[in-house]
């Protein structure tokens, strides 16, 4: 049977996507993420409006979740692409679709796809949560600043879900590959944030939501960020579908 | 026994517990060393005998991977090419008793997780020493080390009771790496109510942290060592009854 091969791609693409949307995993992900959220964000709201009144900022403390919020999308990346490889999947999928590297992208894509509506919408709740509760007392904010920030809280989680997503695909199996993200992004970065360059994943990547502060020298813009941190997550797919090409499936 | 030689078989014999192992052993040590070169300065000055001890703190990574790996891996299911069967299936054949068998996987656990603990503190006083020299605080006393074998233990133990509850590793993975790291819920809640002092990480810190000299102030003392120790084993001892009765009435296919 020939097919065109734009047709080819869309119904690759619209079965990576039945796939991940079938996977319970993904959607019991999304929603404790989205519920721990409201629940961090409650925490620090009520720990911020313990703290000085009348000098808090909405979305500094709307955002301060963020940091926990990545797990989520961490764990949504590195299931959507290890699940492949529990109970021989892969290898049906490889019977269907035998263009490794087509494969690969298109599932990246159906899990950007996913991903972007539900980043904005959760951490757009856990400002506006944080909204609800701080009108009064927090110091007046402009719309177009709030809408930037949360574009870019967006961004970084997308390109974090990703970028596990390739790693996921480096490894093969979850427990490790989830290991060394979660390792890396809530033990080793932190501790190490003194002596590395700003040029990592994390760091680059928090500059894209992260409202500029003055005092630090070397700060990275926002658009610079999301470059860097875009360069890392291509570099780790592409490293991905190149392997996925060469291996025993 | 029989049941706790082959539950230490399997364990020895799963591929993803090497990296259990290298963390466990190794990422204390660099973790330490890396503070330490961090704060030299500042731990030459004062003395400061928390050194090294953060490093155990963070290291306790490797046996929380051991306690999840320990019990997912008898739920994972095989290709559907050789019948989609499960290891659980096949060792409760083997091990009747629903109740040895669990009894005999975290015996096999905690045997493991100690063992690691003494490797992870050879390697992280011989780094302390490496990188201070003459001005290394002393490492070994004695209460403190026993309450990072405990801390040890009971986090594998915790891990593993969660597992078996959730039979599936990713959660009790993420939720007791995340709180293992700097930025920890439980601390995170312990500044807005005092409840969160007797969740069970938070306790279990006091077993061998003295917080009482950290200058930002988040840190406060809460316990004694031993209360610590006390509140941390009794979660430990809830959830693994509750584990225990949920694995004795569930049906192992589903």
């Amino acid at each position: 049977m020939s097919v065109s091969s734009s047709r080819k791609i869309t119904q690759i693409l619209g079965a990576e996507l039945e796939k991940l949307v079938t996977l319970p995993l993904i959607w019991r992900t999304l929603i404790g993420t989205f519920i721990l959220n409201l629940v961090l964000a409650a925490a620090f709201t009520s720990a911020g409006l313990q703290g000085a009144a009348g000098t808090q900022n909405i979305l500094n403390i709307g955002l301060a979740s963020m940091g926990y919020l990545q797990a989520g999308f961490i764990i949504l990346g590195v299931s959507a692409t290890c699940s492949e490889y529990t109970g021989g999947q892969i290898r049906t999928t490889l019977t269907a679709i035998p263009w490794r590297g087509i494969q690969l992208s298109a599932k990246h894509l159906a899990l950007a796809a996913i991903t972007i509506p539900a980043a904005f919408i959760i951490a757009a709740s856990g400002v506006l949560y944080t909204f609800i509760r701080l009108r009064d007392t927090a110091v007046g904010f402009e719309i177009d600043i709030m809408i930037k920030t949360l574009v870019g809280a967006t961004g970084y989680l997308t390109l974090t879900t990703l970028l596990s997503a390739a790693i996921g695909a480096l490894l093969r199996r979850t427990t490790p590959a989830l290991v060394i993200l979660l390792g890396y992004y809530y033990i080793v970065s932190p501790l190490t944030r003194d002596f590395l360059p700003k040029y990592l994943p994390d760091t680059a990547g928090s500059y894209m939501y992260m409202p500029p502060s003055s005092d630090e020298i070397n700060v990275l813009t926002p658009m610079q960020g999301t470059g860097i941190s875009m360069l890392w997550t291509l570099i780790f797919i592409t490293a991905a579908i190149v392997f996925y090409r060469k291996r025993d499936a | 026994m029989r049941a706790f030689n082959a539950e230490l078989s399997k364990l020895f014999s799963l591929p993803g517990i090497w990296l259990a192992f290298l963390i466990g052993a190794f990422a204390p040590a660099v973790i330490a060393a890396l503070v330490i070169t961090q704060q030299k300065a500042e731990i030459i000055a004062t003395g400061l005998s928390e050194a090294g001890y953060d490093g155990l703190g963070f290291g306790v990574q490797g046996v929380i991977i051991l306690g999840v790996l320990a019990v997912s891996s008898e739920y994972l299911t095989e290709s559907s090419e050789s019948g989609g069967g499960r290891q659980i299936t096949t060792s409760l054949t083997v091990v009747s008793s629903r109740l040895h068998f669990l009894l005999a996987k975290a015996g096999a656990v905690t045997v493991i997780s100690i063992l690691l603990c003494i490797i992870a503190m050879m390697t992280t006083a011989s780094a302390t020493q490496l990188i201070l020299g003459e001005y290394a605080p002393v490492f070994f006393e004695w209460s403190r080390l026993i309450g990072v074998v405990c801390y040890w233990t009971f986090n594998a133990l915790l891990a593993f009771g969660m597992t078996v509850l959730m039979k599936n590793g990713i959660i009790p993975l993420a939720v007791l790496i995340i709180n293992s790291s700097v930025v920890s819920f439980s601390v995170l809640l312990s500044k807005v109510t005092k409840l969160a002092f007797y969740l069970p990480d938070r306790a279990g810190l006091e077993m061998f942290m003295f917080f009482n000299d950290r200058s930002h102030g988040i840190f406060d003392k809460f316990y004694t060592p031993f209360t610590g120790g006390l509140v941390m084993f009794a979660w430990v001892v809830v959830l693994f009854i509750a584990a225990a009765i949920v694995f004795h009435r569930r049906d192992v296919a589903s």
